[in-house]
Parts: structure tokens; C-alpha cells; sequence
């Protein structure tokens, strides 16, 4: 018999694999984007989910990965070497191991908040050597190349990158999913319950830390690799502790417990951040607010939260769930559009574009284009909007609450009956 | 000696920065296990409001109201958020404090725009200290480092020499006790989550008026706090001055020298090898310095976990 989660996993595959044929250009670059974010993710929380080490340097072996396919593809583009394409992320994963190991045998000596300081002080030793390391990471302007066609594939094109990608993230994660049910993924697990009993059982915890955290490390470097190609090119902000942290937000956003929530929540964000930076100059400020909301409401991330409702509740006791659910996001919909409309009047009335107009109209508070309309800042009316929002999505909050748990003890109940 | 004195100089006053930055953030983190991502932020946001008030009130009203206001935003945050996810572990606070550094710098940026503001010390404090190798020394670099002591006095005096430095030395190592003593441990954390950023605010608002602020200056000292939480040793205050000291020096002497790797394998008679390998073995110190304090911290840590002068937990 199929489980759910069988049939999800190929509902996903099989929509993965049509999605290139109705995807505009730029979607299609998204998705790339996503898939990859997603391998970035699954492969972090291997070392964070499953063995509890906080790396805060994981941006330094997606760079590395990165950069090792970029000179593999330049010595490719040079004729030095032959190297089909669709295997140029072997190169990532090599770079990706083999700096694990080195980098892993030395920061698992240490174990939490000193683990997570070892992996960011190589990271950031890296970020801060690469621009003026030009033989490797060509300076501050990096390297670029071009992918080369092979095994009659026509590389130019974004679909063929498109499949690459789909493979390789595929495939990735299948690994990452068999590793888990490996001894060594269960090793993984005592591990992070209980160092100190796994090492009393005669396990060398050392070295099994050193080769979960390098088989994490191997799987970004694919990460790494993937975005080589999909760019051509890559500078030393890629092991900006930016791009570390991103990781950790997204892994945390999507639910560091589960297996497949960080790539939910690294898809979910990655999308979320391309599709608003072209809407409004705000959106890290939109990004922070939505990752505290999270930490602070969601501990479990999106993942744990659909795994929760999966595992608790059968597909019938979900319509005691459907009003309540519908109430939270209409407050949470009432709630974002008090702050969005704040935030952006904010913007635009602090803006540069907005002070000439006010020095041409000496010094008054003239309307604001804002959402295609104008404003007036003096009226009722304006402030009415985030006011009246806001207040009415605080109000209804504590019923949507109350609906929502009343709903879960119904359906709850009714699975038990 | 030109080159000596004044890096010498240079050095000490950006370390006794660095020490009023990270002072906060070695006091939350040893007695709360909070690593405050934001604490850096904490920082610009005492430089953002000093300029504020500075416009409007003036720049003594601003010293003072600075840090009153962003200790202020460090108990709403510990109240109503880090208590919130205690129970999650360390990680989720860590988690939440770098949502919220996020959070600060684009609330900044949206009211102030991304580019530095015209933070200025008053026009009377804008005179020469001395004069030194025919090059005027600014009295206000001096004034930085002088608060800078003033402050590492105060706080010294207060943990080691007073009722309340004793509860809250005694709350870092044995926290169910001090409760089960009769004092109020909620209490205690977050009047040390607040004076750690008002001591930021502080900060911010007595070095911003003199280095640019700019929505960018929280990210240049966003990592090189921890270094110096790290070297000194969690928790310790002396450790964080030497460790703020080190690195100031550090960064301020290897800016202004062209040693390499090849240099040094000259002594050992392998200086021209080493030059046909070039990369790594051919890089300048110079160019380098931005990577010393973290090779340092990976050293320490390595070496020495419990840094300088901190104790093994």
C-alpha cells in the first residue's frame, strides 16, 4: 500500500517534471533558484537536523563547491580537460567532501554555540581571504565561464539546465533520504540525543561526526556546483555570513525537525525574496518580520506543522479545521495589510523623490502615490487604513484562536471515537 | 616609530570600541547562553538615534537618551520575545535575535535611507588632543577611548564590589540556586539583556558621531564582537578588554605591514620557492588583516575553548 507521503513525493516529481513546459523564462529561472535552495537546505540540516550541529559556516563549502566546477568548467572551456557537462557537479561534491573532512575533524572536536563559532570562523576566513586571493577566487570580481555542450545536449538553453538541476536535486535528495536510514544516519540521531552514552557504547563519536558532517557538506557542494552552472559565474560574497545564515533562516522557516520541511521553507523563501525584490525595496524587512513571526508562533517550522496535522489528525476530522483556518487567515491577511500599507507609506514619504515634491509645494504635506492611488498623509481616511486593519485583525486574533483549538479537540476526538 | 606610535594609538582606541560593543554581548552571553546575533545592531541603532536627537535636542541629550532608549527596545525584546522561545534551546534565541538584527537594519534603512547620515560631534569638541609627527591626533579619539575606560570601570566595580554584581555573578553559574534563594532570576536576565544593549547603544552613539554611521556599520562589526566574546572567554569582562585590545592592535598593525608567508620562509632559507608558488604563501599582511581576528578566534578555540581568561564550564 502507498503512503501519503509516497504519493506526495511523486506528485512532486511528476509536477517537477511538466512544470518546464508552462514556466516563463524567468519562472523557470526561479525554479532553478528553489531547487536549488532546497538541495542547500536538505544537506544543512542533515549536520543540524539530524546530528544537532549547528554549522553557521555552511555558505563556505556552497562556495567552495561553486568554485571548484567554475575552474573545472574554465580548464573544460580551455580544452585542457574533457568533462561532460551533467557530471560537472562531481567536481562540487569532491571540493564539497574533501573540505568537509579537513574543516569537520576540526570543528566537531567542539560541540554547540564553540562548534557553530568554529564553522563561522572558517567561513569567514574564507570570505575575508577570497577577494585578495585572485589566483583561486579572481578577486573581487571572481571567475566566469561558459557551460560547454555535451552528450548532444544543447547547454545554452534554460530547459537542459532546468532537467540538470531536476536530476541532480533528485538524486540528491533520494541520498540524503537513504542516509537517514543508514546505521550511520541512526548514529546521527544518538548522537544529537546523547553524545555522551553513543561514545560510552564504544562508537568513535569523533570521527562518525566528522563523516556526517562531510557527507553535509558533499551534497551542498552539489548545491554549490548547480548554481555554478546555472549562473556561469560566482564572486566571494557567496561565503558571506549572509548566505550562511540565509540557510539556517530557511532551514528554521521550513522546520529543522523534519525531513523535507527545510526545503519547503528554502523553496518557499527563495520564491517569497525573488518575486517581492522586484515589488518593494522593504522586502528584507518583510523576510525579517515573517522569520521572527515563526521563531516566535511556529517553533516547528512549516514542515513540523503540516507533519503535525498529518500524524495527529485522519483526512476527515480536517473539516472541523476548515472556519477556524479560514478565520486565522483572515486575520493574518487584515494584520499584513496594516503593515505592508504602514510600511510602504513610510517608504515612499521618506523617500528622496517625495522631499523634492514637498520643497516644490513649500514644505505641505502633498498626496503619495502609493499601490497606483494617492493618499493624502493629513486625511482620516489614510490612517483609517492601517488602523482599522490592524485593530480589527488584534481583535478577531483571540477567537481565531479559540476556534482553532476548539476545532483540533473535536477532530481529535473524533479520531479517537 | 612614526608608523609604531600612531598604529600603537589607533589600535588602543579601536579596541576600547570594540570592548564598549562587545562588553554587552560577553555579559548576556556567559550568564543568559544568549548569543545575541543582534547585539551589533544594538549598536547602530545607539548611533541612529544620537543622530536624531542630536538634530533636534542636542548631542549630550543624545549621548544620554541613547542608551536609555535602545536598553529600553533590550527589555521589550527579552520580555515579550527571548522569553517567549526560552524553552526552544539556545538555538531559537540565537535564531530570533538574527531575525530581529535583520528587522533593525531595514527599519533603519526605510526611515533613514541607505546611505550614511551627517552624524557630527559638536564643533567644540573638534580640536586637536596633540600633535604627533606633524599630524593633529583628534581630542574626540580620545574621548572614545576614555568613555570606553570609564565604562569598563563602572561595570567592574558594579559585578565585583556591590549586592548586585554578586547576585548576578552568582546567577551565571548557579541559576536554579540564586532562584531558590529568593531573587527574581527573570528580573536579573533582563535587566542584563538590557544594560548589555543600552552599553551597545552607548556605543553607538559616542564612536557614530565620529566614524560614519551608515545602515552597513552593524554587518563590519556583526562577527568581530563574537571573536572578541570568544578570545576573552565567555562571560568575562577582563578577558573581553584584552581580547578588544589584541584585535584592535592587531587589525591596526597588520594594515600597515607588508609581510608574507614568503618572508618568513626566507629565514629558513625557502624564500624563493616559496615565491614561485605564489597564492597564499605570496599575500601580503596588509591585505590580509581583515582575516587575522578570525584566525585568531579559530585558534583560540581550538587551542583554549574557554578563551583567555574564561573558565571551563
Amino acid at each position: 500500500m502507498l503512503r501519503s507521503g509516497q504519493i506526495g513525493v511523486g506528485v512532486l516529481v511528476g509536477l517537477l517534471l511538466v512544470l518546464p513546459l508552462v514556466l516563463t523564462p524567468n519562472l523557470m529561472n526561479a525554479a532553478i533558484k528553489m531547487m536549488i535552495a532546497g538541495l542547500f537546505a536538505l544537506s544543512f540540516s542533515l549536520a543540524m537536523g539530524q546530528a544537532g550541529m549547528l554549522s553557521f559556516g555552511h555558505s563556505a563549502y556552497y562556495g567552495l563547491g561553486a568554485f571548484a566546477t567554475l575552474h573545472l568548467m574554465r580548464a573544460v572551456e580551455g580544452s585542457l580537460v574533457s568533462w561532460p557537462t551533467p557530471l560537472l557537479p562531481l567536481a562540487g561534491a569532491a571540493a564539497g567532501f574533501l573540505c568537509g573532512v579537513a574543516f569537520g575533524w576540526l570543528a566537531t572536536q567542539r560541540t554547540g554555540v564553540y562548534f557553530a563559532m568554529v564553522t563561522l570562523a572558517l567561513a569567514e576566513l574564507l570570505f575575508t581571504l577570497a577577494p585578495t586571493w585572485n589566483s583561486v577566487f579572481g578577486g573581487e570580481a571572481g571567475i566566469s565561464t561558459m557551460r560547454m555542450n555535451s552528450w548532444s545536449i544543447n547547454f545554452a538553453s534554460d530547459t537542459a539546465v532546468y532537467y540538470l538541476t531536476f536530476a541532480w536535486v533528485a538524486v540528491s535528495t533520494w541520498c540524503l533520504w537513504a542516509f537517514t536510514r543508514t546505521p550511520m544516519g541512526r548514529l546521527a540521531l544518538a548522537i544529537r540525543d546523547n553524545e555522551h552514552r553513543v561514545r560510552f557504547l564504544g562508537f568513535n563519536t569523533h570521527r562518525a561526526k566528522t563523516l556526517i558532517f562531510a557527507t553535509s557538506t558533499m551534497f551542498t557542494g552539489v548545491a554549490g556546483a548547480l548554481l555554478a552552472i546555472a549562473n556561469e559565474a560566482t564572486n566571494y560574497t557567496i561565503f558571506s555570513a549572509q548566505a550562511s545564515a540565509n540557510v539556517v533562516l530557511q532551514t528554521f522557516i521550513g522546520g529543522a525537525g523534519t525531513f523535507f520541511g527545510p526545503a519547503l521553507g528554502a523553496a518557499i523563501m527563495t520564491f517569497f525574496a525573488r518575486m517581492t525584490s522586484d515589488l518593494t525595496r522593504s522586502w528584507l524587512l518583510y523576510q525579517g518580520l515573517i522569520f521572527v513571526i515563526v521563531m516566535l508562533f511556529v517553533p516547528d517550522g512549516i514542515g513540523g506543522l503540516i507533519s503535525a496535522h498529518a500524524r495527529r489528525l485522519g483526512t476527515t476530522a480536517v473539516r472541523h479545521l476548515i472556519l477556524p483556518y479560514l478565520l486565522c487567515g483572515v486575520v493574518g491577511a487584515l494584520l499584513a495589510v496594516g503593515v505592508v500599507f504602514t510600511v510602504e507609506s513610510v517608504h515612499v514619504v521618506m523617500s528622496d523623490a517625495y522631499l523634492v515634491l514637498r520643497r516644490a509645494n513649500e514644505g505641505a504635506l502633498v498626496p503619495y502615490p502609493l499601490f497606483g492611488r494617492t493618499f493624502n498623509p493629513l486625511s482620516a481616511w489614510t490612517w483609517a487604513i492601517p488602523v482599522v486593519s490592524i485593530l480589527a485583525g488584534a481583535a478577531l486574533l483571540p477567537l481565531a484562536r479559540r476556534l482553532a483549538q476548539r476545532g483540533w479537540s473535536q477532530a481529535l476526538q473524533e479520531r479517537a471515537a | 616609530m612614526e608608523f609604531f606610535v600612531v598604529s600603537l594609538l589607533n589600535g588602543v582606541i579601536h579596541g576600547l570600541l570594540l570592548f564598549m560593543v562587545s562588553a554587552g554581548l560577553t555579559l548576556i552571553f556567559g550568564m543568559m547562553g544568549v548569543l545575541n546575533f543582534a547585539h551589533a545592531w544594538f549598536y547602530m541603532l545607539g548611533a541612529y538615534v544620537g543622530f536624531t536627537l542630536t538634530r533636534t535636542v542636542g548631542f549630550w541629550a543624545g549621548l544620554i537618551a541613547a542608551p536609555l532608549i535602545v536598553g529600553l527596545c533590550g527589555v521589550l525584546i527579552e520580555r515579550y520575545m527571548l522569553r517567549r522561545v526560552h524553552r526552544y534551546g539556545h538555538t531559537h534565541e540565537l535564531l530570533l535575535t538574527f531575525g530581529l538584527a535583520f528587522i533593525i537594519e531595514e527599519v533603519i534603512k526605510l526611515f533613514y535611507g541607505d546611505f550614511p547620515v551627517n552624524y557630527a560631534m559638536p564643533p567644540y569638541m573638534k580640536f586637536a588632543a596633540f600633535t604627533l609627527y606633524e599630524t593633529n591626533y583628534p581630542f574626540y579619539r580620545l574621548f572614545i577611548g576614555g568613555v570606553a575606560l570609564v565604562m569598563f570601570a563602572v561595570l567592574y566595580v558594579l559585578l565585583t564590589r556591590t549586592r548586585v554584581g554578586i547576585i548576578v555573578r552568582a546567577a551565571t553559574y548557579r541559576p536554579v540556586m540564586v532562584e531558590a534563594l529568593g531573587h527574581n532570576l527573570p528580573l536579573v536576565f533582563m535587566s542584563v539583556f538590557a544594560t548589555g544593549a543600552a552599553l551597545a547603544g552607548l556605543a553607538g552613539a559616542v564612536a557614530g558621531a565620529f566614524f560614519p554611521t551608515h545602515p552597513n556599520m552593524a554587518v563590519d562589526f556583526g562577527t568581530l564582537v563574537f571573536v572578541v566574546v570568544v578570545v576573552g572567554g565567555l562571560g568575562s569582562l577582563e578577558g573581553a578588554l584584552v581580547a578588544s585590545l589584541m584585535i584592535g592592535l592587531f587589525i591596526s598593525f597588520s594594515a600597515g605591514l607588508n609581510w608574507s608567508l614568503a618572508d618568513l620562509l626566507t629565514v629558513v632559507g625557502l624564500g624563493g620557492w616559496a615565491r614561485e608558488v605564489g597564492g597564499l604563501l605570496t599575500l601580503q599582511l596588509s591585505t590580509v588583516a581583515a582575516s587575522m581576528p578570525f584566525l585568531l578566534m579559530l585558534l583560540v578555540l581550538l587551542i583554549r575553548p574557554a578563551g583567555l581568561f574564561g573558565e571551563r564550564q
